[in-house]
């Protein structure tokens, strides 16, 4: 990174890993909130999103002397916190249960024969996502909230285009699938 | 109404074409797949400032740890030769099984930490539509190696040249369920999941199932 202000994410790498620790709190304070919103639409809420990002912020410091290209930190805390968010969802995914009548009844109360809100929408679209696969969340949580292109994610992930396209292309139907269900 | 989105919607979505440059039957569609995007969430989340507090604690506890130092010590980037057995691999099972083949570039006794190694990948899934396998050699990308079925049913293949050195992975059946390699050893990946791990080494000019 080069930062405006501050020592580089290199020159800040190298210091913890001299025995600097408190110079790990530069990187926190630099990458606290930058991948907060991927970690909170990835998990689907700001609490899941601080405890992602603290635990990914501790494994970096675990892992800091496997960052074999410290300038990049920004780039490789991002893949440890990817590799969290997986693993929640994983996890999630493992110990699912289906709606259950209270769901089904809050699923209910948000449908709308007139012109739909912008919150009911949100919700609905919430939920539908909610039903994507981590790998299918994942891309289109980078390409429609940040708002990223897929060579930018291509260069992020290290996954190819064809492959990014093809998992948010399945994604599209899955989501088409799910609202025609929801709403 | 087809149960998926026709490929010029999907362009739509992608950015990659307007509105208006699709056929006037799509239209009606398109707007409502817009709209589903419209409906996306993109408010900024700031994080409260007590993370960075906890995660310094955290550290300041792992950093004055013996076992902190040690453990940070371990994982230093290094090249490091690793010497392992090989495990007897079992086929036709109903288990997944990792198969190591000898591999390395010609002429090459003694093999840089460049050399790739290719190593042959087998998965017993008779139910699979499709199984993929994604590691920490591929960046957990499960679109980017998939396994083919072979000849006999229910076993799916690949072949992957990885690098020297111990690799995590996991296979991934429909896109959906991850599945450890039975018959490999599994770490803890400190989230609560396990992943297989191989060692490919260049001892004797062969990859190794650890």
């Amino acid at each position: 990174m080069s930062s405006g202000e501050g020592p580089s994410d290199g020159e800040v790498v190298r210091r913890v890993l001299a025995g600097n620790v408190e110079q790990y709190a530069v990187l926190v304070r630099r990458y606290r909130d930058r991948y907060a919103r991927y970690a909170a639409r990835m998990l689907g809420s700001q609490d899941a999103a601080e405890d992602a990002v603290q635990d990914a912020l501790v494994r970096a410091y675990d892992q800091l002397a496997r960052c074999r290209e410290p300038e990049k930190f920004a780039g490789w805390f991002f893949l440890i916190l990817r590799n969290r968010c997986f693993a929640e969802r994983r996890r999630r995914n493992r110990e699912a249960r289906p709606l259950g009548a209270r769901d089904e009844a809050i699923a209910g109360s948000e449908r709308s024969d007139g012109p739909v809100e912008r919150a009911d929408d949100r919700r609905t679209l919430e939920r539908a996502l909610e039903r994507l696969t981590a790998e299918q969340r994942d891309v289109f949580v980078l390409k429609h909230v940040e708002e990223l292109s897929y060579e930018e994610i291509a260069a992020l992930t290290g996954a190819s285009v064809p492959s990014l396209k093809m998992r948010m292309h399945r994604a599209y139907d899955r989501l088409r699938a799910e609202l025609k269900e929801l709403v | 109404m087809t149960e998926q989105y026709h490929p010029l919607i999907k362009q739509l979505l992608d950015g990659e074409l307007a509105l208006a440059e699709l056929p006037p039957g799509l239209r009606a569609e398109g707007e409502r797949a817009l709209q589903l995007l419209a409906a996306v969430d993109r408010t900024p989340v700031v994080l409260p400032a007590a993370v960075d507090q906890r995660v310094m604690a955290q550290v300041r506890r792992r950093s004055s740890s013996p076992v902190g130092r040690a453990w940070r010590w371990l994982v230093r980037a290094r090249d490091l030769d690793i010497r392992v057995r090989v495990r007897p691999w079992v086929v036709g099972l109903a288990a997944a099984a990792v198969l190591a083949l000898a591999v390395v570039w010609p002429g090459s006794e003694v093999a840089t930490s460049h050399a790739p190694v290719y190593v042959r990948f087998i998965f017993y899934a008779p139910s699979a539509h499709s199984v993929t396998i994604a590691g920490s050699f591929n960046q957990w990308d499960p679109g980017a190696a998939p396994l083919v079925p072979t000849a006999t049913p229910g076993i799916w293949t690949t072949t992957l040249a990885l690098p020297l050195g111990q690799h995590q992975y996991a296979f991934l059946v429909d896109g959906e369920r991850w599945v450890v390699d039975p018959t490999a050893p599994s770490v803890d990946d400190g989230f609560g999941q396990h992943n297989s791990v191989v060692a490919v080494t260049s001892q004797d000019g062969g990859g190794r199932a650890l």
